[in-house]
């Protein structure tokens, strides 16, 4: 992995910018990631905060509000998992760090402990001597109001709904060594920090460039990388619109043997590639032209593999897959129930792949797809002689171009030779740009994409943006650059590009609070 | 029948302890807003209205019709024709004026996603390069709730589905620029924010709880057993202890803020609106969001492998032009159909609203349900933002009506007349309106002026005055 310093000194990381550091919020995800590692796998999440919805790309935006189901679903959430916590020995005993609490003396070390271990680990730096002071002295009403086990599951549920806890304070004037282990942390793992990590930031081996990257190198090589990297990659490639109500369905003449179960084995399977791919690879090229698939049955079903173990990887046809794009998840979460739809699978690509948002159709437009009335025709034809009027071909020319390169894979993502009788035409031209040429399918695209500055620029600002919460500001477009060089340089390998995001100026540094 | 007889007769029973809320001596308004996807089309939901030339607001007594008389998609609202304003030419202004700043300036002017940024806020979208643009300010659904909140008693709960114009999941409800609000998508879930989380099996505490209730639940049969034999008085002196002691073991099972049962056999949609009822019987709220997802089709009798969107909302009007539009009958009719499909289900809400005696009338008299949808045609339309309120409202509203609003401005955005017509008043302005139901004062809501392709300003300030007593 390269180890140029970005960054010599911090007087030139003024020059170099820091963007705002808007108050951020733990996504879902986050919250119950971070209770299952401090609190215990086993601790009962079933409806915890509400559903995030990505704002402006990506769940989890900075500067994100709290609502009124957000605080009732935390109380909830708390008095639930704390009840779980001490209704049992063993559990109350892992949680507290200690084994008995037969006498007041006991009891009150316990908490003490309960303090300095799980209680820090939820809100993942120590807590103050004020805040410690409070809770104890909260925990000996409640002792003696109702009992010891009482007083642990109400402080407990204290902890759990705490600012701390639900929130990424980030006091200035400067960025302390828990903040930054936390923004690492988040970024890397979607969740708080390992005790490593923790361990540095007490021991003040959080300090500088070399140390932050240090930790980065390792987080990224830790198996608790697979969480960030799915959280970026279903939301960046939108795989997870496959799980929406319109795809648990396909017409019988795609699909007829597609149900709920085959969407959600779809939407698995392109999670399973995705961890192995940036586990095992570890490269955009690698996400978009690799053929390994960790199958099951249903989705063995789907990319007609007929011999395949559970866990074990197979290799897909080369004549028919090529990468993410080229799955299952992506093709079908693209399309209509009944039929492809070339615009959509277009639009996708130049927005995933080239941060490019195509103009909308004009008001009134239909983009449906009908089945033609008579004559066999080709959804290419279709799309081709719909967007023929000179005020819709202008914008459509590169959507269909693209869209057309994936006519191999119908509407389930399976792949075929013929459509309505007839031999599919997937070749299209690109031109204007960096990807300029002509593609007998996306089959051949998915190098080239891979290969392309321009893709590796869209790659590397999506990733920004994923580990900021928000879009990068002017003044970032400096170090912004450098990082991105860095990416092309290194043949699109994401886990250094982590380790460049995590030690970056507006990443290190506290910027002001909007 | 008194309050605590009405109570348990409806499962609410629990209700009528010393320490349950009391029930304010004038009932509260409330606001429901019934969020239909992709507009309506004008032939099913139009009626005839005569009107003198050059009028700019037309009316039509709804009271004295026969069902019959009613539009298609109006229909279902028949037996609560009393408690009925249906209102036709309202303009999305603020939607449109975003859409004519967009083009010049650039943003994401997709005209559904501006339209669903803009329905409940009715302010200029927040922009996101690269991604769709989002509500950009505060709703009105999350201004009202603000304004009734209250001790024990929440601002307001958005219950409802997915909705993706384009590409990405879209909500309606926001509390500030780019902030949604979450959106409960299972009754389930729902039903347990409502009445608070049952304690887990293994606490001791809930052991006794579960173990007093089969206790009180055997008890209270004893009583019906007992009643059986006795005289009348004795009998109502019994039923009435039993009724207690029901009560008891109601405020066991559940939270002790709110009770009732949530019928798991029903539709989806009809359980979100068990739980309306509920959450206003108890006033846990005064403010909900309904926002279904686009309903499937096989519900409104089209092939279950069709969807509104890709089959139907944009052949659905005859003569829209656009590249492409292939208007069909069939088309036109089943979007007709979807209205239906959302009239009947309102219809139903209605009568859960109307069983529930409260004060000096029903719930429903008490309540005002918008029915609203982010497009005026499903041809992504504007200018006729097809709106009902339904529901006394406590009597703000004059009912029983049906209005016309005749076009008063030319289009903030300039084009062909066909594409972008001249619109009436804004329907922020009835947002306005429904903030004064409510005992508010504001004088706006939202964007407050607009500028006609023509250079003409429009004032969307002020409420719609036809609309009240």
């Amino acid at each position: 992995m390269p180890t140029v310093e970005l960054i010599p000194s911090a007087s030139t990381v003024l020059d170099l910018g820091v963007g705002p550091s808007p108050l951020r919020r733990l996504t879902k995800r986050q919250y119950e990631n971070v209770v299952r590692d401090a609190l215990g796998a086993d601790v009962p999440l079933a409806e915890s905060l509400p559903d995030d919805v990505a704002i402006g790309g990506f769940e989890g935006p900075a500067g994100a509000r709290p609502n009124e189901l957000l605080v009732a679903r935390a109380q909830r959430a708390a008095q639930a998992a704390a009840a779980f916590l001490v209704s049992d020995h063993a559990r109350l005993a892992r949680v507290l760090g200690c084994e008995s609490w037969t006498t007041a003396e006991a009891r009150t070390g316990c908490l003490e402990r309960l303090m300095a271990g799980t209680a820090s680990r939820l809100v993942r730096r120590p807590l103050t001597v004020e805040e410690r002071q409070r809770l104890l002295t909260r925990a000996a009403g409640w002792m003696q109001e109702l009992d010891f086990e009482a007083a642990v599951q109400l402080t407990l549920e204290a902890l759990l709904q705490s600012p701390a806890m639900l929130y990424r304070p980030e006091p200035g004037p400067s960025l302390d060594a828990f903040a930054l282990a936390s923004r690492l942390s988040f970024l890397l793992w979607d969740s708080g920090p390992d005790d490593a990590l923790f361990d540095a930031a007490k021991n003040g081996q959080l300090v500088s460039r070399a140390q932050v990257r240090s930790q980065a190198e390792r987080m990224v090589r830790d198996p608790k990388v697979t969480r960030g990297m799915w959280n970026f990659h279903r939301q960046w490639l939108g795989l997870e619109r496959l799980l929406l109500d319109e795809h648990a369905q396909r017409t019988p003449d795609v699909d007829p043997a597609w149900t709920p179960q085959t969407q959600r084995a779809a939407f698995e399977e392109s999670r399973r590639f995705v961890e192995w791919v940036m586990e095992t690879r570890g490269t955009l090229g690698a996400l978009l032209t690799n053929r390994t698939a960790l199958l099951d049955a249903e989705a063995a079903r789907l990319y007609r593999v007929s011999s395949f173990t559970p866990g074990t990887p197979v290799e897909l046809d080369p004549a028919e897959r090529s990468g993410i794009l080229t799955r299952v998840a992506f093709l079908a979460a693209t399309s209509h129930r009944g039929a492809t739809s070339p615009p959509i699978r277009g639009s996708a690509t130049m927005l995933r792949m080239r941060c490019t948002q195509v103009p909308p159709p004009p008001p009134g437009v239909d983009t449906s797809i009908p089945r033609p009335d008579g004559g066999a025709r080709t959804t290419r034809q279709l799309v081709e002689a719909r967007t023929s009027a000179p005020t819709c071909i202008a914008c459509h020319h590169s959507l269909n171009a693209l869209g057309f390169g994936f006519e191999h894979y119908d509407a389930a993502g399976q792949f075929r030779a013929q459509e309505a009788g007839v031999a599919v035409d997937s070749s299209f031209t690109l031109e204007g740009g960096e990807l300029d040429g002509t593609y007998p399918s996306v089959l051949e695209l998915g190098p080239r994409l891979a290969a392309s500055r321009e893709v590796q620029t869209c790659t590397t600002s999506m990733w920004v943006h994923y580990a900021l919460g928000r879009a990068p500001v002017d003044a970032e477009q400096g170090w912004l650059d450098l990082v991105t060089q860095r990416f092309i340089a290194s043949n699109g390998d994401v886990r250094a590009l982590l380790v460049d995001l995590a030690s970056s100026p507006s990443f290190l540094f506290l910027g002001e609070a909007p | 029948m008194n309050r605590r007889q009405l109570l348990t007769a409806l499962g609410l029973g629990a209700l009528y302890r010393p320490s349950a809320r009391a029930q304010p001596m004038t009932s509260p308004t409330r606001v429901v807003f019934f969020v239909q996807p992709h507009g309506h089309v004008p032939s099913g939901w139009k009626m005839n209205v005569p009107s003198a030339p050059g009028a700019l607001v037309s009316e039509r007594s709804l009271t004295g019709l026969a069902e019959s008389e009613l539009s298609d998609v109006l229909r279902p609202l028949f037996p609560f024709r009393d408690r009925l304003l249906a209102i036709e030419g309202l303009a999305h202004t603020a939607a449109l004026e975003d859409i004519a700043h967009l083009r010049r300036d650039g943003g994401d002017a997709n005209n559904h996603n501006v339209a669903v940024a803009d329905l409940l806020s009715c302010a200029r979208a927040a922009q996101h390069p690269g991604f769709p643009c989002t509500g950009g300010a505060i709703t009105i659904d999350q201004l009202l709730a603000q304004r009734t909140v209250g001790p024990g008693r929440f601002g307001s709960r958005v219950y409802g589905g997915d909705y993706i114009p384009n590409q990405v999941v879209a909500p309606f409800s926001f509390t500030g620029a780019s902030q949604p609000t979450p959106v409960v998508k299972s009754p389930a879930t729902a039903f347990l924010d409502l009445t608070g989380t049952p304690l887990p099996p293994a606490d001791r505490a809930a052991r006794m709880a579960r173990a007093r209730v089969s206790m009180l639940d055997s008890v209270a049969e004893e009583y019906t057993a007992v009643s059986r034999t006795l005289g009348r008085e004795a009998r109502e002196t019994l039923e009435a202890h039993r009724a207690l002691v029901r009560d008891l073991e109601l405020s066991l099972t559940m939270a002790p803020s709110c009770t009732g049962a949530l019928d798991g056999s029903l539709h989806t949609a009809r359980q979100f609106m068990q739980l309306i009822r509920m959450a206003f019987t108890c006033d846990l709220t005064r403010v909900m969001v309904f926002a279904p997802s686009p309903a499937p089709c096989a519900e409104f009798g089209y092939p279950a492998n069709h969807d509104v969107h890709a089959n139907y909302a944009h052949a659905s009007i005859d003569g829209a032009t656009s590249c492409g539009q292939t208007y069909t009958p069939t088309a036109e009719r089943a979007m007709t159909d979807f209205s239906l499909w959302h009239a009947r289900h309102l219809a139903f809400l209605l009568s859960e609203l109307d069983a529930v005696r409260e004060g000096d009338g029903t719930l429903l008299d008490h309540t005002v349900v918008v029915w609203l949808t982010e497009l005026g045609t499903p041809t992504h339309r504007h200018d006729d933002a097809f709106t009902v309120l339904v529901g006394g409202a406590n009597g703000f509203f004059r009912t029983g009506r049906y209005l016309r609003y005749a076009p008063l401005f030319d289009n903030p955005v300039a084009g062909s007349l066909v594409e972008w017509p001249r619109i009436g008043p804004a329907h922020s302005k009835l947002f306005v309106s429904l903030l004064r139901a409510l005992g508010q004062t504001d004088s706006s809501f939202g964007t407050t002026s607009a500028t006609s392709s023509s250079g003409e300003s429009i004032d969307l300030t002020g409420g719609l005055n036809e609309l009240h007593r």
